[in-house]
């Protein structure tokens, strides 16, 4: 008597259990047929920096062997300069190198006396000091200090050439016309060079 | 409910897409190179130089025997800028005190020639070298300036006399006598 009811408990139970799964089986395919889920956006965002190099190929230390007073000294090579860019060219307009002393008073500083930046000329044939010309200007872009810079030159920028180089030449001389004798020793500065985009 | 939504989230997303880009044109303008540099050495020399205002000092007529055989004045300028030393010294020399000047075979040596600064006393060519400036026994030093830090940069011009002391000296040959003082300064 006891195992016939459970053989037919076990039996209703075996045939209930699928016709359950079938039947939930069959309402999830009904959801799923022609409906789309919800968009999701996924924002993607790649940044190529600018880039902007200064290089000073040779000349980069500059020696007078002697200083002659109340008279034009120059140097005897040129400062050679490489100027690299890659840039966007409809956020750049120019790129312009400028040559600055940090403290444009002491340009050069010597035994006793200092040579300011007023008595220390460049030139750039290729670019805007076509003569020589006193490193007096002011910073440009926020690059170089004031009385102290010269803007070497200002190169427009387009998309023909938003990736390119240039090479220049810098020429230096210290102007001691007019001024009060050097006492004798030896002087010594730093003439930084930087670019930058307006 | 979901549609406004997911309208929110593309737009905040568009949004900082945009601001991204935004931030990267910002970027650009100004954007700075490396720092390059050069570096400038120059050396100023000490300097010492003596210029004389004329290159000749002439006597029109020799009288022999006689001490009053003056030339015609020489003035000399001597700079110097100095980092070191006490003393500028101006030295006159003849290279061959024995004949400082000369007409052929006619000499007259350095003993018979003095010089006197500045109307002082006259004193004959016959002295040593002074820092190896000079010839024994044909040299004279016309001046010494100290000089110190507060002095190495100067100047000073002096009046040179000079005149053969021809007294008790063998009557000369007649012609032209020419001859080379040299005038040159020493820091000691």
């Amino acid at each position: 008597m006891r195992t016939r009811t459970g053989k037919r408990v076990r039996l209703c139970l075996g045939l209930l259990v699928p016709a359950a799964a079938v039947a939930f089986g069959a309402g999830e395919a009904g959801a799923q047929a022609g409906t789309g889920s919800p968009a999701r956006i996924i924002a993607l965002a790649a940044t190529k920096t600018s880039q902007l190099s200064v290089i000073v190929g040779s000349g980069a230390v500059q020696t007078i062997a002697s200083l002659t007073d109340n008279a034009v000294n120059s140097f005897p090579a040129p400062v050679v300069i490489t100027t690299s860019w890659d840039v966007n060219p409809g956020q750049t307009n120019t790129v312009n190198l400028m040559a600055y002393f940090t403290a444009p008073a002491q340009a050069l500083v010597g035994p006793s006396t200092q040579i300011p930046s007023s008595r220390v000329l460049g030139q750039m044939t290729t670019g805007l000091p076509v003569a020589f010309t006193a490193i007096t200007q002011n910073a440009v872009g926020g690059v170089g200090t004031a009385g102290g810079s010269l803007r070497l030159f200002a190169q427009n920028i387009t998309g023909a050439n938003k990736k390119a180089n240039r090479t220049d030449n810098l020429n230096l001389q210290i102007n001691l016309t007019g001024f009060p004798t050097l006492a004798p020793g030896f002087y010594s500065g730093t003439l930084n060079l930087k670019a930058v985009t307006q | 409910m979901q549609r406004p939504l997911n309208r929110a989230l593309a737009g905040a997303a568009a949004l900082a897409v945009a601001l991204a880009l935004a931030s990267t044109a910002e970027a650009q303008v100004g954007l700075t190179s490396n720092t390059a540099t050069v570096t400038l050495n120059a050396t100023k020399l000490s300097t010492l130089t003596v210029a004389p205002s004329t290159g000749t000092a002439s006597i029109a007529s020799i009288t022999d025997n006689s001490a009053a055989n003056v030339f015609s004045a020489v003035s000399i300028q001597t700079d110097w800028n100095l980092t070191a030393g006490t003393s500028v010294r101006l030295i006159g020399w003849f290279a061959t005190p024995a004949s400082a000047l000369a007409n052929g075979a006619a000499v007259i040596p350095s003993a018979n020639v003095e010089g006197g600064i500045n109307g002082g006393g006259w004193t004959p060519f016959t002295g040593a070298a002074v820092g190896g400036v000079g010839v024994a026994g044909g040299s004279l030093q016309l001046f010494s300036q100290a000089v110190a830090a507060a002095t190495y940069l100067g100047t000073r011009t002096d009046n040179l006399n000079l005149r053969l002391n021809l007294a008790g000296f063998p009557a000369t040959t007649a012609g032209l006598y020419t001859g080379t003082l040299n005038v040159q300064a020493v820091v000691q």
